[in-house]
This record gives structure tokens, C-alpha cells and sequence, in this order.
């Protein structure tokens, strides 16, 4: 590309900036839309994830067997067929994972797991003066379980200490604290259908930020939740905690493999939250896509009326020694930099949105919680935002220039001259 | 140096013989002036002449190259080393002032750096007198100005040939007449070969070698020098 149709180029944009101004304008909506839009977006599903992903564990073991050993009646099969027992139900066996520690011990060795901590999850009821609340009720080893799932970190009031070291101890959500007007030290009485009543003592409540869990869920010492729920010695889950959370999925199938227990990965168990994202963001690309195609008809139809009304300079331009490169070239170039500009306006803009989106407040309660408007000023979206303008400007020239670019100059010449 | 032989071009869909059988050959530094009824074909033929156009039939030389041969980018190169041109409508470009007008085809070569084509720019435009309106737009000159600039651009790159069709048409007899001193200075002081199309009977026959034609052919070749 020679200097002087770079020259030419730059002298003919500015020389029509209203036009070229409207065509910048244009894309710069598209990407300013493209920023804000994610932004929008992105903060939302990033934050919440981020929490799901501090409170939940990377991969779940379930008390399901995948192999469950075959009724006894099978043993026979060969020479005393023709019987079935009848009701035979799941049920009737104990749903419980077998050698939990050892299990435990064995997960905590495989590559990428960081922790593992055994469990116990059941429904319970709690009763607290005249108010009773049913919650969700998890029976944990206080040590280990802060380490798959760091409950500590969320307790806005009261000691992890005192729990791991209490026998009677329950850490409350702080959803479910406020409704039963539950305060430090006070004692609950504690039950579920199918197991003993327990006094127990609040010892801290916790806040992770989402309102289904803080609303829910109660943390009380495995052994506590293996009498309420009557299920001795019973380990019903175990969860792990990884260094890469992208890897859950193949964690959970090679658990599955060594184990036989049903595992689940946290992109599993939320499967319906990533899809929805997905979804959203899918929305998301085609409507940015659209605005951006309009910016790019902009481009177009105003890059046409430039070629149309420019015939007569190109001829000149050819009959001088020009080539036809050279005017694709000049059209080309002055697309991608309408593009440019546009893009840059959209990004400085874009970014002034975000940063005032940001500052303000809300009262957000539903699947996050935050005092905040949630947007996310991801640098990646600046670039994206420059990448598809340029694209979409080089495309919308591409007709222009190539138009431009076949003009004859003899076929000009004739027509002024008659 | 530039040689025709055998020249047809037909045009339309009818394929009209616009052009037939021209054969004609030019020297260096000579002052040829065509004349002829509207449509005998002269712009064709300067066309032609100029590398804008090819034939339909016949050669066209210039300096041993035969441009009918060359592809479109070879064409324009050759144009913008080798020929200038001059239209009945100065053909400046309405972004740039009058010494960058002059400049551009020079910049598109790339032979002289950015400064040597301004100063060679305005020297040649302080020789047909527009020294002083260099950084007037083209809008801002009169027809006769925009002309003279035109003629400063079509030899500012050292052309072999420079090629005008009705230079003159569009302007009054006064204007007229001062581009036509400029050619004939040009000619005289820098043996510039001038390919002139015309319809001022005058004006032709200032000139060192008058064409006639009539109906795509050359009817009468007149060179003052033979005689
Ligand atoms: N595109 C075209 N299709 C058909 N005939 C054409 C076309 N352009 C020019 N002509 C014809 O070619 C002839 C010569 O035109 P031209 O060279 O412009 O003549 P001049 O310059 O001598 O007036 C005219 O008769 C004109 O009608
Ligand atoms: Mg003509």
C-alpha cells in the first residue's frame, strides 16, 4: 500500500466527515451496545457463578450405586429361574456410601483434588420459640469440610472455632436466622421426621451471597445429623474441592470409575443456570450482531453514494496511472477506518457506561445478592467490540471498493464528453 | 516514437466502426493537432493513443511497446510514467489544492521524494502562470486556471507525450488562447510532444502537423516541417 493512496484515502474521509461521521456514529452504537450488553451480562453470570463456585463443590458423590450388587436371586438364575420377589425396591436397602473414609482418603490422592469431606444431607425442622422453619439441613466434619467448601470465610457472625470444637453446634444461614429471629447462643430444638429431637446452640450464622442457600440451608457436626435424620453411621455425600474448576467433568467420570457411586460435576448440578446462560448469551450475539450489521449498512450504503458520486475522481485517479488495487485499496482502507474510529468511540464510551453502571446502586435479591448494579469491565470486550467492527467495516466496503475499483475510465470519459 | 498501424476499434453493440485502419506515426517534439466533425472518431483515437482504451484490432506503440499487449496494471503504470493527459473538462480532484493536484501523479510513481515533487510541482506551475493560486482548491480558480492546472499535472511527471482532447472547448477565446501559449511553450523551450484534438481552425494551424479526420479514418496529415 503506497503512502499516497494512503493520503488520498485520509483527505477523501475528511473531506466528507459529515457522511463519514454518521457511518462512525453508527458502528460506534453497535459497539458501544456490544460492551454494555456483556458487561450487563457477564457481571451477572460471573458473580453468580463465582459464588456457586465458593459454596458448592466441584464434584459430588452421591449414595447411589452405579453397579447395585444383583438381588440374590440372580445367584440361581442358572438352575432355579421363574422366581422374582416381589416389591422388591430400591428402598428396602440402606442408601448410604460404603467405607466412606477410605474413599475419602483415596479421592483426596487423586491428581487435581485438593479436598474431600464426607456428609450427610436430610430435611429438618427448626423450632425456635413460637417459630418453626424448615431447612436444609447439613451434617459435616467441620476441618474438612471448610476446606472443600469454605465455610469459614462466609460467617458474618459468631466462630468456626467454636463449632468445630462444640458438640452441639449449629451455623445458621443468614436467611434462615432472620426469619426464625434467631440471635447467638440461642437454643433450637431441632428435628425430622424420622430420627431424635437435638437442642442445639447457634454458634454462627453465614451469608454467601446467594439468597436460595442463605435462605435455606443449616450446617450442624456430621454425627448431630446422622441422630436427627436416624441414619447411624450413615455418609450419604462426599464432596471435592479441585485446583481447576474446568475440570470437574472428567473428575466426576474418573471418581465414577474408581468408586462406582454416582459423582456429579458442578457444571452437572447447575446444568440449568449454564444453559440458561448460554442461551442468553446466544441472545446476546445475535442481537450485537445485528446492530453491528446495521452500523456495517451504514458503511455501505453511504460508501456506495461516495463511489456513485466519486466516478468522475476515480477516473482521473486511473487515467494517471492508478491501479484498480490501488482504489480497492483507498475504499478498503477508509472503511476499516471509519471502523476504527467508530470502535474506539464505542469502547471509550462503552467504558464510561459500564464504570457509571457500576456505581449504581440497587437492592438486588434474587439469584445474587448485591448492593450493586453487576457489570463486568472485561478488557477482552474492548478488543472483541474492535475486531468486529473491523470486520464488519471491511466487509460493508468490500461492495464499494470493489465497485469503485472496476470503474473504466474510458467509459467515464465517453459519458462526459458525449 | 509512438507508432499506429492498422487501427480499428469498434464500439456498441452494433460494433460500430468507429476507428478504421488508422495508421499514423508520431515523432518526438512534434505539435499535432486533430481536427474533424463530432463523432469521425478523434477521441477514440487519443484514447487509444493514451493506453486508456484497447484496440480492436491494429498496434499501437509506444517507444517499441506495444500497449495493446500489456495487461490493465501494466497500462496504468504506463500511463503515469510516460503520458499525460488533458481533458475537455479539468479533471482535478476537488479534495486537494492546486500544487497537490499536481504532485499526486508523481507521488503515485514514487520516483522523486515528497519534497522534490513539491518543488518540481510548482516550478511547473509557476510556468503556466499559476505561481501564485497553489493553495487554491480547484473551485476557486476560473476555467481557464483549472485548465492551465491541468496541463502543469499532465507534464510535472516527465511524460514522453502528452495527449489533450478539446483543451479549449470549454473556455472563452480569451483563456483559449492562453492555454494554447502554454502548450506552445511547453513545445518550444522543453520539446514536449503535444497531441492536440481541436475544433479552433486557429489553433490548428499554430500547430507543427495538422490531422483531418473523417469517419474513423485520417483524411489529410499536414506537417508544416515537410514542406
Ligand atoms: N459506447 C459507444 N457505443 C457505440 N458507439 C459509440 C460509443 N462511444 C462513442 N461512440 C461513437 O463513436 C464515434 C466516435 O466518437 P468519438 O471518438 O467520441 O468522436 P469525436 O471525439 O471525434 O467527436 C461516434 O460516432 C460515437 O457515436
Ligand atoms: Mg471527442
Amino acid at each position: 500500500m503506497s503512502r499516497i493512496v494512503v493520503f488520498i484515502a485520509l483527505r477523501q474521509l475528511w473531506d466528507r466527515k459529515l457522511l463519514n461521521g454518521i457511518a462512525v456514529l453508527g458502528v460506534a452504537l453497535g459497539v458501544l451496545v456490544l460492551i454494555a450488553i456483556n458487561g450487563i451480562m457477564q457481571g451477572f453470570q460471573v458473580k453468580f457463578l463465582d459464588n456457586i463456585l465458593r459454596i458448592s463443590p466441584h464434584v459430588t458423590i452421591f449414595d447411589k450405586q452405579l453397579r447395585p450388587e444383583a438381588s440374590i436371586l440372580t445367584r440361581y438364575e442358572d438352575t432355579f429361574v421363574a422366581a422374582k420377589v416381589a416389591h422388591e425396591s430400591p428402598s428396602d436397602r440402606q442408601l448410604r456410601i460404603a467405607r466412606p473414609t477410605e474413599i475419602v482418603r483415596a479421592a483426596e490422592q487423586m491428581s487435581g483434588v485438593q479436598a474431600a469431606a464426607a456428609s450427610l444431607v436430610g430435611s429438618a425442622v427448626l423450632v425456635l420459640g413460637s417459630k418453626q422453619y424448615p431447612v436444609d439441613l447439613r451434617g459435616i466434619d467441620p476441618a474438612k469440610q471448610d476446606q472443600v467448601t469454605p465455610l469459614s470465610a462466609y460467617l458474618v457472625e459468631g466462630s468456626y472455632r467454636t463449632f468445630s470444637a462444640a458438640s452441639d453446634g449449629i451455623i445458621l444461614g443468614s436467611g434462615v436466622a432472620s426469619r426464625l429471629g434467631a440471635n447467638l447462643g440461642d437454643v433450637i430444638v431441632c428435628g425430622s421426621g424420622t430420627g431424635d429431637r437435638l437442642n442445639l446452640k447457634v454458634v454462627g450464622f453465614f451469608d454467601a451471597g446467594i439468597p436460595p442457600v442463605d435462605n435455606s440451608r443449616v450446617y450442624v457436626k456430621l454425627r448431630n445429623a446422622q441422630v436427627l435424620l436416624g441414619k447411624p453411621d450413615v455418609v450419604g455425600r462426599i464432596e471435592l474441592r479441585l485446583a481447576d474448576t474446568d475440570s470437574a467433568p472428567r473428575v466426576s467420570d474418573s471418581v465414577e470409575r474408581m468408586f462406582g457411586y454416582d459423582a456429579e460435576s458442578w457444571q452437572e448440578t447447575n446444568s440449568n443456570f449454564l444453559g440458561i446462560f448460554a442461551m442468553q448469551n446466544t441472545i446476546i450475539s445475535f442481537v450485537v450482531g445485528a446492530i453491528l450489521a446495521v452500523g456495517g449498512f451504514g458503511i455501505l450504503a453511504i460508501q456506495i453514494m461516495i463511489v456513485l458520486q466519486k466516478t468522475r475522481d476515480i477516473a482521473i485517479l486511473r487515467s494517471v496511472g492508478f491501479h484498480r488495487n490501488d482504489i480497492l485499496v483507498g475504499f478498503l482502507l477508509q472503511g476499516a477506518i471509519i471502523a476504527l474510529v467508530g470502535a474506539a468511540i464505542g469502547d471509550l464510551v462503552g467504558h464510561y457506561v459500564v464504570l457509571a453502571l457500576s456505581h449504581l446502586k440497587t437492592h438486588q435479591e434474587g439469584l445474587v445478592k448485591s448492593e450493586y448494579f453487576l457489570v463486568r469491565d472485561d478488557p477482552r470486550f474492548y478488543w472483541y467490540g474492535a475486531a468486529f467492527a473491523l470486520t464488519v467495516g471491511l466487509i460493508a466496503s468490500m461492495i464499494p471498493a470493489l465497485r469503485g475499483s472496476r470503474v473504466e475510465p474510458v467509459d467515464v470519459l465517453r459519458g462526459q464528453l458525449g | 516514437m509512438l507508432e499506429v498501424r492498422d487501427l480499428c476499434r469498434e464500439l456498441g453493440a452494433m460494433r460500430n466502426r468507429v476507428l478504421d485502419e488508422v495508421a499514423l506515426e508520431i515523432r518526438a517534439g512534434e505539435f499535432v493537432s486533430i481536427t474533424g466533425f463530432s463523432g469521425s472518431g478523434k477521441s477514440t483515437l487519443l484514447y487509444l493513443l493514451g493506453a486508456l482504451d484497447r484496440p480492436s484490432s491494429g498496434i499501437v506503440k509506444l517507444d517499441g511497446i506495444d500497449i495493446s499487449l500489456l495487461d490493465d496494471d501494466a497500462r496504468a503504470t504506463l500511463r503515469n510514467e510516460k503520458l499525460g493527459f488533458v481533458f475537455q473538462f479539468h479533471f482535478l480532484l476537488p479534495e486537494f489544492n492546486v500544487l497537490e493536484n499536481v504532485m499526486i501523479p508523481m507521488l503515485r510513481r514514487g520516483k522523486r521524494s515528497r519534497s522534490e515533487c513539491q518543488r518540481r510541482a510548482s516550478e511547473v506551475l509557476e510556468s503556466v502562470g499559476l505561481g501564485e493560486l497553489l493553495a487554491r482548491r480547484p473551485h476557486q480558480l476560473s476555467g481557464g486556471q483549472q485548465q492551465r492546472a491541468s496541463i502543469a499535472r499532465a507534464v510535472a511527471n516527465d511524460p514522453r507525450i502528452v495527449l489533450a482532447d478539446e483543451p479549449t472547448g470549454n473556455l472563452d477565446s480569451k483563456s483559449g488562447l492562453a492555454v494554447m501559449q502554454v502548450f506552445e511553450h511547453l513545445v518550444r523551450a522543453q520539446g514536449l510532444t503535444v497531441v492536440m484534438v481541436t475544433h479552433e481552425r486557429t489553433f490548428a494551424a499554430r500547430t507543427s502537423r495538422q490531422l483531418e479526420m473523417q469517419d474513423g479514418r485520417i483524411i489529410a496529415d499536414i506537417d508544416q516541417r515537410d514542406d
